[in-house]
């Protein structure tokens, strides 16, 4: 079984800043890390890969220092990694990072599944995965939380919806993006570690995937950034204060005329 | 000992001093006062007032009032002791440090901070960050203890095998005496023997001798790489028999060296919903290295990973970034949380002893803990052999028989450690819950020169009296 797992590099979200100026993340000097939640979808391959046997490959679009992830994600226990990095990819929204790395997977196959994170945590669309089973025309199940089973042809998952979950009978090859309830991620072992400061890692441009200029990045890019702010929370508080017995009783009496004008309670 | 009791026209005088918003007298608002991190039932007791002083002259000012009118005064930090000492034992007042929260100074260019004790011993390395600085003394309550509390504690921690304990970098005091004198002791001098060593007498005094109410401390630049080996072995005795190799054979001296046993180990996850393959792993360490030379600090984290697999380790997991670091120290840092969730009956002991008698120790501790059937996990700084053995209350036993069995037990522990070479407390203190067990471990001799110190410095013994020993 050949699975692809595509991950994205993020900032560590607990060390970010925003600058209040542009509402853009500050980058400097904040740690990168594997998407969090991709890190369940390297933990499923491995698992899928202990049962069924096969090999792994993570890819990435970012820029050089993507190559962290990747190596994290060896390290972790997958095969082989390829990164697609170049100033060509770089402004790209969700439909044109889906098309570049569905363009690698059409590139690198055969393979019977791709597994991804539900969502990365600092864009939190949650589309890439979508965006990438529709170029390349396979069945997709979002919000995946569970295999029941799975064969050569075809993989039976249980994805979460709004009522509950459903059960969906897929053929392969499929795409899966998963929930934290899939697995538990491994911690990466030394021998991995080994393994992952060695291997080399192939890193393409656009071109050397075929895509003509002008289809990625910014430019190839439909969604606009018109402005980024951060919306306003207000809060209006009526403070009753208590300073005494008759202060008290006035003050509840108000609070039972609010709570009924709201008609949060009746008498 | 009799003391005066905190009249009416105390309080007055209290609010005079301090303003009414800063004194308080209700039982409700006492209560979080009358226990630190030992088992409520056991050693807790009221104040009969906490003030809040905000500056040096009104502790001042709070300490002659008591001094004159003989009132016991309690010095309190953040209430996350483990020891007792922030308990008032006889009442009287509690000085609560929570308002004098500032960090005065940074000097960077003697790389030291100024501090006022209620700050919080992470906020100050939260702000010398940005400074490429750090403070050193890395208690495991570090996100909520205060230095003050650090200091009265003389506490340790995580990184005491490369960094030491809290004493190392504390380089200046400010202390308020039982009379209200206020005097300064040390300063920004990295080296000073102009007399006796006074600041060292005070820190580690569990606040015994003063108010410590301003503080000098030392900062390191901050090593830019950190990584953490979660080390897995079949046994206790492989894994601590590995704790002296790993310096002497690899010749690094790591910033940390934890130790876990298997149902430390299990029990935290367990209560993380943390799956490590802690089933086949009778015991861990977490190591950890830093530096600032990314290809130094990783064949120095290899050499000890491969050492370990070396003999016999079963697995070796790195953390080299915040996801995975955080994720191996949380086990950690949890494991008291959540032996209290066992049972909140527990007595966390931290126990020291040379580090090449550590694998007996543990052994024996396994033996005492069989013979009166209950838990005695063990888990803590194996690299300074400081184990905080845990005795948690077997729920079949009553209440009774635990009050029993416990002191039975501590007896035979601290022996025992006495017998290795050991102490019975590395960095929580005596304070309350030990102090009937200290002359196990020091002589009548030792003590009666502890009792003169005290007498001299607190004459009237008002300073959190009933702590370390009886007067």
């Amino acid at each position: 079984m050949k699975i692809i797992v595509p991950i994205k590099q993020v900032p560590e979200t607990s060390q970010v800043k925003i600058n209040e100026e542009t509402g853009t993340v500050i980058r400097e000097g904040v740690e990168n890390i594997i998407n969090p939640l991709d890190l369940y979808a390297i933990e499923l391959a491995i698992e899928l890969r202990e049962e069924q046997g096969g090999t792994i490959t993570v890819i990435s679009m970012g820029p050089p220092k993507a190559e962290i992830a990747l190596r994290e994600a060896i390290a972790m226990g997958a095969d082989e990694a390829i990164l697609l990095s170049g100033k060509e990819f770089a402004g790209s929204d969700t439909w044109a990072t889906a098309y570049a790395l569905a363009t690698l997977i059409k590139k690198i196959q055969p393979f019977d599944l791709i597994v991804s994170g539900e969502r990365a945590t600092d864009g939190d669309t949650g589309q890439v995965g979508p965006g990438i089973a529709s170029f390349l025309n396979l069945p997709l199940s979002t919000y995946t939380r569970k295999i029941e089973s799975i064969d050569n042809q075809h993989i039976v998952v249980q994805r979460l919806i709004e009522e509950g979950s459903e059960t969906l009978k897929m053929p392969l090859p499929a795409l899966l993006t998963v929930v934290k309830e899939i697995s538990y991620p491994r911690l990466p072992t030394l021998r991995g570690k080994q393994k992952a400061r060695t291997i080399d890692i192939p890193v393409y441009s656009g071109e050397d995937i075929g895509i003509p200029e002008g289809e990625i990045g910014l430019k190839g890019s439909p969604t606009k950034v018109v402005k980024i702010y951060r919306p306003q929370i207000t809060r209006k508080g009526t403070l009753l204060v208590v300073k005494d017995e008759k202060t008290l009783s006035e003050s509840i009496d108000r609070l039972i005329s609010f709570l009924e004008e709201k008609k949060i309670i009746s008498f | 000992m009799k003391y005066n009791p905190v009249s009416h026209s105390i309080v007055e005088k209290l609010i005079e001093i301090c303003g009414e918003h800063y004194v308080f007298v209700d039982k409700e608002k006492l209560e979080p006062y009358t226990h630190d991190e030992t088992p409520t039932e056991q050693f807790s007791h009221f104040p009969e007032v906490v003030v809040m002083p905000r500056d040096t002259g009104q502790v001042a000012q709070i300490m002659r009032l008591a001094y004159e009118n003989g009132i016991p005064v309690t010095p309190r930090g953040a209430g996350s002791g483990l020891s007792g000492g922030a308990i008032p034992a006889y009442g009287g007042i509690v000085v609560s440090l929570d308002k004098m929260n500032k960090i005065l100074e940074i000097d960077t260019q003697n790389m030291m901070v100024t501090v006022e004790p209620g700050v919080i011993t992470n906020e100050v390395n939260e702000k010398v960050k940005e400074l490429g600085l750090f403070f050193a003394g890395y208690p495991m309550s570090v996100e909520t203890c205060f230095i003050g509390g650090n200091v009265a504690e003389n506490a340790g921690g995580g990184r005491a095998v490369k960094y030491g304990v809290t004493d190392r970098y504390i380089m200046g005091l400010e202390v308020v005496l039982p009379d209200g004198e206020i005097i300064s002791l040390g300063g920004k001098r990295v080296k000073d023997v102009t007399g006796y060593n006074l600041k060292q007498l005070f820190i580690g005094s569990e606040g015994t001798l003063g108010i410590v109410t301003k503080i000098i401390v030392k900062l390191l630049p901050l090593p830019s790489v950190i990584i953490d080996l979660l080390i897995l072995f079949k046994n206790i005795k492989q894994a601590i028999q590995i704790v002296p190799k790993i310096m002497l054979e690899t010749r690094i001296i790591p910033t940390s060296l934890e130790f876990m046993d298997q149902l430390s180990v299990q029990t935290s996850c367990q209560y993380l919903n943390e799956h490590l393959p802690y089933q086949e792993a009778g015991a861990m360490l977490l190591v950890e290295v830093d530096g600032n030379n990314q290809e130094v600090v990783e064949a120095e984290a290899e050499t000890i990973g491969e050492l370990c697999l070396e003999q016999g380790a079963l697995e070796v997991y790195v953390a080299d970034n915040y996801t995975t670091q955080e994720r191996v120290w949380a086990v950690r840092r949890n494991i008291p949380e959540a032996f209290k969730v066992v049972s909140p009956q527990q007595s966390v002991e931290d126990i020291v002893v040379p580090i090449s008698v550590i694998a007996v120790v543990v052994e024996e501790i396994q033996e005492i803990a069989q013979k009166y059937d209950i838990l005695i996990p063990c888990y803590g700084h194996a690299g300074d052999g400081n184990l905080h053995a845990t005795l948690v209350k077997n729920p079949r036993h009553s209440y009774k028989k635990w009050l029993e069995i416990e002191h039975q037990i501590l007896l035979e522990l601290y022996h025992l450690i006495k017998e290795k070479g050991g102490t019975i407390s590395g960095e929580h203190g005596i304070g309350l819950k030990r102090k009937d067990y200290l002359s196990i471990v020091c002589s009548e001799e030792e003590i009666n020169l502890m009792r003169k110190i005290k007498k001299t410095i607190d004459p009237k013994n008002i300073m959190n009296p009933g702590k370390i020993f009886e007067e």
